[in-house]
This record gives C-alpha cells, structure tokens and sequence, in this order.
C-alpha cells in the first residue's frame, strides 16, 4: 500500500436526536438538504477539492440509509482503488468487541485503518455542518507552523461563545486552554470539530487515553486537555466564511433557508468548488401555468401547480392547484394537495399533505413564544382539513379534520 | 459467462442532416433535448430498462459530443466487465471507407456481433423519442417465432414528419406490405426499433453487403417479407420522431403537456442521463414562470413561459422569454426579449437584445454565439 499525505476520518455515526424525526431512520449525515444534497456531500465534496482522495467514514447509528447512499464514493470522485472511501462501522476482534464510546475511541478502534496508509497527517471531520473549505490551505498552515494539531475556529459573538467548545489563544494563534461551553468565554474562537493531528502524536494520544477508565474517550473533552497538558503545540486555523451546524430542526431549517439569501456567501452553483451529490434520474422540473413561484430553489422531478415562496424543494415533490409552500422545506417524494396550506415547516421524503390541510404557522400571527417549525415525519400523512400548529413534530399520520 | 438475453445497436448518425444546425457539430444521438437529455439517452435507457448489459454505438462522424456523453457508459450502468458500451465508429478497411447507410454500418460492426454472445439484437435509431418497452417486444418476438419484429406506432404524427415506412399486418400483426409515405394518417409506422435474431442479422447483413442494398429497414425488410417471418410490435405509448427541425421544436414543446411527461419520465422505466452535479434551480424576486419545463442549475430572475430551460441557463432581470427552447448554459441578459427563439448551448445574448422568430421559423442561435 503506498503511504498517503493525509487520511481524513469522517464521524458520522451521531443519532442527531434534536432533529426528531428527522432522523428517526437515518443517521444525521444522512438527512437531505439544499434540494439535492444529504449533510455528508459537504465533507465529502470537500475532501476531493482539497485533494484528499482517502476518507474513513465512521458509522454506528442506523448506518443503512447512509451507506447506501455513500456506496462506492464514485459519485464525490472517491471511488479510486488506491485510497477512496471506506465505511468503518464498530466490529468485533478476538477480545470481543464495543461500539464507539465516544469521538476519540471510534479513531482508536480504527487505528488499523489509518496504518494500512501510514500517513503524516490525519484530518478529523464531523458529517454535521454546512460549510465549504480548503482542507489544504488548513494542512498547508499545519506543516508551515509544525504543530502537532491544528484546529479550525470560527469567530462567534459573544452571546453565542457560551454555546461552543471555545479555544483561548496567545496572539501567534497558539492555544492554550480549550473550555467547552464557558460560561463566562475569555474568547470568541469557537471550535468547528475539524482537526488536523499528526499521525504519530495521534496515535499516542488516543492509546494513552484508551487506557483511562474515566476517560469519555472525546477529543474536546480528552484528548485536546491531554495533548495541551503535555505542552503540545496546539494552533487555530482562522475560518471566515459560512459555516452552519444544523443540529436542530430550526438550524436545518435556517441553513436550508440560508441558499435563498444572496448575502450569505453560500454559493453552490461555483463550478471551482463544486459540492456533488449522489443524483438519480428523475424528469426535469415543471411550472405550470396556475403556478406562482418566487425566491426558492426547486429541484428536478418537481411538478408545481401551485405557489412557492421563501421554500426549498427537493426532488420528485408534487404542489398541486391552490396548495400554498412558504419558508418551508418539502423533502424528496413529498405531494401538498390541492388547497394545503404549508408554512415554516419542514415536510420530510414522501410525506403527504392532503386537501386544505394546514401545516405550521407564521411567527407574526401565533407569537414567538409559542413559535417554532411544524415537522411532519416521513411517509406520513396530514388528512384533509387537518391542522397541525406551528413548532409541532408529527410522528403519526393525522386524521382528517384533526387539529394538532 | 450468462449474457443478456438481447443485446443493442444504436445507429448514432441516421438523419443527421435533417436537424441542421443543430447538427452541425454533433450527430442526431447527441442533440439536446427535454431540457437534460441527449436523444440517445432514450434509445440508451430503452435497453438498459429491458435488462440489455451490452450497448454498441455506430457512429461514422462528429462523434466527439456523443464521447462525451456517454463516456464510458457510467449513467446507465453500462460500465461493465462483460459486455457493456462500445462505441463502433468506422473500421477504415479497404473494403469499407465510411459508412453511407445502415446495411454497411452492420457491416462495419461485424466484429461487434460475431463476438457479442446475446441471442437477439434490438436495433434501435436514436431519433426515436420513446419510453419503449423493448422485454415486451422480445417476450413477442420469441413467442411467435418470428424472424424479425418491426415495433410500430399508431399515434399522430406532426403535419410536418418526413416518410415513414408504414406497415400492413394481417390478424396476427404479420407484416404483409411495407410502404414509404407521407400519409400515415391513423396508419402503423415503423418507430425505427426493431428485434432480429443475432445470427439471422450476421447472414442478412453479409447478403445485403454482397448484393448492395443500402438500408436495413427500408430494402433489406421489404424484400425480406415472403421469405422470413416479419412480424410487427405496437408501442402504445407516446412518440416523437425527429426527423427535422420542426418536429424537434414540437416534440420538445410537448413536453409541457403532463401526460406525455408521465409516459416519457415513466418512473418504472426512468430515461437516465450523465450528470452534471448542478444546484437545484433558482427562482429570485420577481421571477415570473409559467408552463415551463426547466432543468436544474438554472438562475431565473425574469420572466419565462411556454419554453424549454435546460442545465445551467441564466435568465436575468427584466429578460423575458417566450415559446423558447434555451439549451445547457444560455445567458440571456437584462431586459432581452425573446420569442420563438431555439439557442443552442452556451449562447448569450446581451442586454436588451430582442430576437423574434414565428412558430413556423425559429430564430436559431448557434452554440457559443454572442447576440
């Protein structure tokens, strides 16, 4: 096996539980976004425009849809024979076996992955973000300053700080403390969960921390400590453009949103940086002529007879005469009916909203306190007439005339 | 080593000349349609959803586009170990130079059929535009014992269609008689598929060569009739058949009527096409967007109706474009106005520009051009 530069491991085994039903059969990298995208086409499509060509991807939580989906890599340029992607899901050895305690022991369990390539370098990434990055230029700053690991940081205000795993630097970018969740930040340089370690200093770290019972095996909470205790040097890597965790239903929602605001600098169309997804051939989109649609991105296969505004439809959705999409994201498969009313929800892949039923609420009418996106759950359906209220998450299918 | 049961032979450059411009630089196969295909995305999809796992392609010139195109097979799962695509352009021997019809196209392709191991061939013209389901036609070719089975049509054609080769069946849809027509009014027309008998096309073809007949469908099949068992197949479904620039503009505005969109994009037998990783489309402020068919990647800031948007096109603020066909990549700039325009890939066409054609005569923009 000839060695590799650098290896990246995916972590892409999160449950992603605040998104509900969102990811009650999927794992969180797995969940659609941006009309023809899933979580995990970020990582991805950055890991082959920054040249990276070997990708461990690490998955525990309802793998199926996710490795499915993933398959060879071919679809992200990763389906080369030497390197490419490689599902790593928990496995049993001799002495038995243990699914992934944390970030930190799902690298170790691995370890054996990343010798296979004897790289310099390892780059760590989450399949939970929205963003899009030069791995590269992050690894060139890794080498030019010899670090042992390399941080990427994104600078929040300080009303957000206290939500992140903060990094406290000296003015050279060095770090030298990590608080997770301060309640008080002494800094605004929040940590994007993307790490660049090198192999050999990687590789102790995590055995040393195998050892400690009382170890949560995470590499906020571990490993960073332990390497800063060592006298490890610890650098940030400055991130400044979009960068969106979308760990709830609203951040999802946000983020999806996020592509209809031209000043977000959130371009997918850049043919340098392209983002690839695995498509399947579906027709190309109709707008009929009782179809009204403004300010939304529309996906091949749709069929629209009615009004979008403010949305995001993903592919093979169906909005029929008189049925109403704002500031909503409707998921592959999904048909609103005739007259079906549907605002600041998100309908997920082949739900159904039948005749003159209403889905979610404006924040302007209902208030903000009692305010949130309505989600209906994929493959259910809202029976006619049926009300579902702002902020609700549906499980079940709704019966006709019922209000929720 | 099992092989499919039917393998293909696409013709890539039958009628080339009938669509003009838009093959000028490219063969029929590979002229843009439906907003995201090419026509040989139909005939390719046609016998990958009939189970076909080896596809060759006979093609003599401007075939760089075609290459392109279909790679190496990847989109419709054709790249394969045992069998998959094979592009057959002309084999320049002495005895063949380059290939004026059909009958010395198989001819060139011998090499392809003699090592291909599928028991029947389904020939298919890539100017067919048709979700045809060629197992159907095999399950009937095999049930009759025929020799050969012609799939035809009995839906209208558009006034303007060239001749088609209409057949006359007995009871048991036995081809008696073929006629080359203009009036098919309500008449079986061949759709230019048909099944054959691997072995049975190497003997015809190598008579056919000998003896100089020129055209498989045409002389080959006619004089064939009293000899062989012909037998003809109906596609009940929709069909266009390109055969010049008229019926490409119609059979591409058909597409804005759903039930030919439902039987085209039949979602058990999906048309496959090479993707391109676009953005979904977006639709800004103000766009105005009525009975369109638009593919993804577009930006849409004006106003579009009645028209045929394909991969990646921009219409900008204050354009307005009407009865259009806009292939991948068209810029059409602040307040352009047009209107029965067809504007082939990359074109653009600057601001405040208005370009007006006829239903009758399009205004053509060729590729690349700047209006």
């Amino acid at each position: 096996m000839k060695s590799k530069k650098c290896v990246a491991m995916l972590l892409a085994g999160g449950q992603g539980s605040r998104l509900g039903v969102l990811t009650g059969k999927i794992a969180k990298p797995a969940v659609p976004y941006g009309g023809k995208y899933r979580i995990i086409d970020f990582p991805l499509s950055n890991c082959t425009n920054s040249g990276i060509d070997t990708v461990g991807i690490l998955t525990q939580y309802k793998p199926l849809e996710l490795n499915d989906y993933v398959g060879s890599g071919k679809a992200w340029d990763l389906g080369c024979s030497d390197g490419g992607v490689h599902i790593l899901p928990p496995y049993q050895g001799q002495q038995g076996g243990n699914w992934y305690k944390g970030t930190a022991n799902a690298i170790y369990q691995n370890l054996e992955f990343i010798e296979r390539y004897n790289p310099e370098y390892v780059l760590i990434l989450s399949g939970d973000h929205i963003y899009k990055m030069d791995y590269s230029d992050m690894l060139d700053q890794h080498v030019k300053t010899n670090s042992t690991c390399t941080i990427a940081v994104l600078d929040v205000s300080l009303e957000e700080a206290s939500r992140f795993g903060i990094m406290n630097t000296n003015e050279d970018g060095t770090i030298y403390e990590f608080e997770e969740k301060p309640k008080q930040p002494k800094s605004t340089l929040a940590s994007m969960g993307i790490y660049i370690f090198n192999w050999s200093a990687l590789r102790y770290y995590l055995t040393e921390d195998e050892k400690d019972e009382n170890s949560s095996n995470d590499f906020g909470k571990n490993i960073i400590p332990a390497m800063l205790n060592a006298g490890e040097k610890l650098m940030v890597y400055r991130f400044n453009d979009y960068w969106k965790d979308v760990g709830t239903v609203e951040s999802l929602w946000d983020a999806n949103l996020d592509l209809l605001n031209p000043k977000l600098n959130l371009d997918l169309s850049d043919k340098n940086w392209k983002i690839y997804s695995k498509s399947t051939g579906t027709s190309p989109q109709y707008i009929s002529d009782t179809a009204k649609v403004e300010n939304s991105l529309i996906t091949d296969g749709c069929e629209i007879y009615g009004n979008v505004d403010y949305s995001v439809l993903f592919k093979d959705v169906t909005v029929e005469e008189g049925a109403t999409v704002d500031y909503s994201l409707v998921m592959p498969g999904a048909v609103i009916k005739k007259g079906a009313k549907v605002q600041y929800a998100i309908i997920a892949e082949n739900a159904v909203v039948e005749e003159n039923a209403v889905v979610g609420g404006d924040p302007q009418v209902v208030g903000s306190e009692n305010w949130g996106i309505a989600v209906i759950g994929d493959n259910l359906t809202v029976g006619k007439n049926a009300v579902v209220s702002a902020g609700k998450m549906i499980t079940e299918n709704v019966a006709e005339g019922e209000k929720i | 080593m099992r092989t499919s049961l039917v393998a293909g032979l696409i013709f890539a450059n039958a009628r080339d000349s009938m669509l003009k411009k838009l093959t000028l630089n490219r063969s029929m196969a590979s002229v843009p349609f439906g907003a995201r295909y090419r026509v040989i995305d139909f005939a390719l999809s046609n016998l990958v959803n009939a189970g076909v796992t080896s596809v060759g392609i006979i093609t003599k010139e401007n075939y760089r586009s075609l290459m392109d195109h279909v790679g190496n097979g990847i989109a419709w799962d054709l790249d394969r170990k045992n069998g998959g695509l094979y592009l057959l352009p002309p084999y320049i021997t002495r005895n063949i130079k380059k290939y004026t019809d059909t009958v010395d196209a198989l001819y060139g392709a011998m090499d392809y059929l003699n090592r291909c191991s599928s028991e029947y061939i389904a020939l298919c013209d890539s100017y067919t535009l048709a979700n045809i389901d060629i197992s159907a036609a095999v399950k009937s070719h095999i049930e009759k014992q025929a020799d050969i089975t012609v799939l035809y049509s009995k839906a209208m054609l558009p006034e303007a269609s060239a001749k088609k080769l209409v057949l006359t069946m007995d009871e048991d849809a036995r081809i008696k008689k073929t006629t080359q027509t203009d009036a098919f009014d309500g008449a079986a027309y061949s759709i230019g598929v048909s099944i054959i008998g691997r072995e049975l096309l190497i003997r015809i073809i190598k008579d056919a060569y000998d003896a100089e007949v020129k055209n498989f469908e045409k002389d080959v099949i006619p004089k064939s009739l009293s000899s062989l068992k012909v037998y003809g197949f109906e596609h009940k479904g929709y069909v266009a058949i390109l055969d010049n620039t008229h019926t490409y503009y119609q059979a591409s505005m058909a597409l804005l009527n759903r039930e030919v969109r439902q039987d085209l994009f039949n979602k058990e037998r999906p048309i496959l096409t090479k993707t391109r990783d676009d953005m979904p489309t977006k639709y800004g402020i103000n766009s105005e967007v009525k009975n369109s068919l638009i593919a993804d990647g577009c930006i849409i800031e004006g106003v579009v109706k009645n028209s045929i948007i394909s991969r990646g096109v921009k219409v900008q603020k204050g354009a307005v474009v009407e009865n259009c066909i806009l292939m991948q990549d068209t810029v059409v700039s602040n307040g352009a106005v047009l209107n029965n325009v067809v504007a082939d890939k990359e074109a653009v066409i600057s601001e405040d520009v208005v370009l007006k054609g006829t239903p009758e005569h399009h205004c053509f923009v060729t590729k690349s051009q700047v209006v």
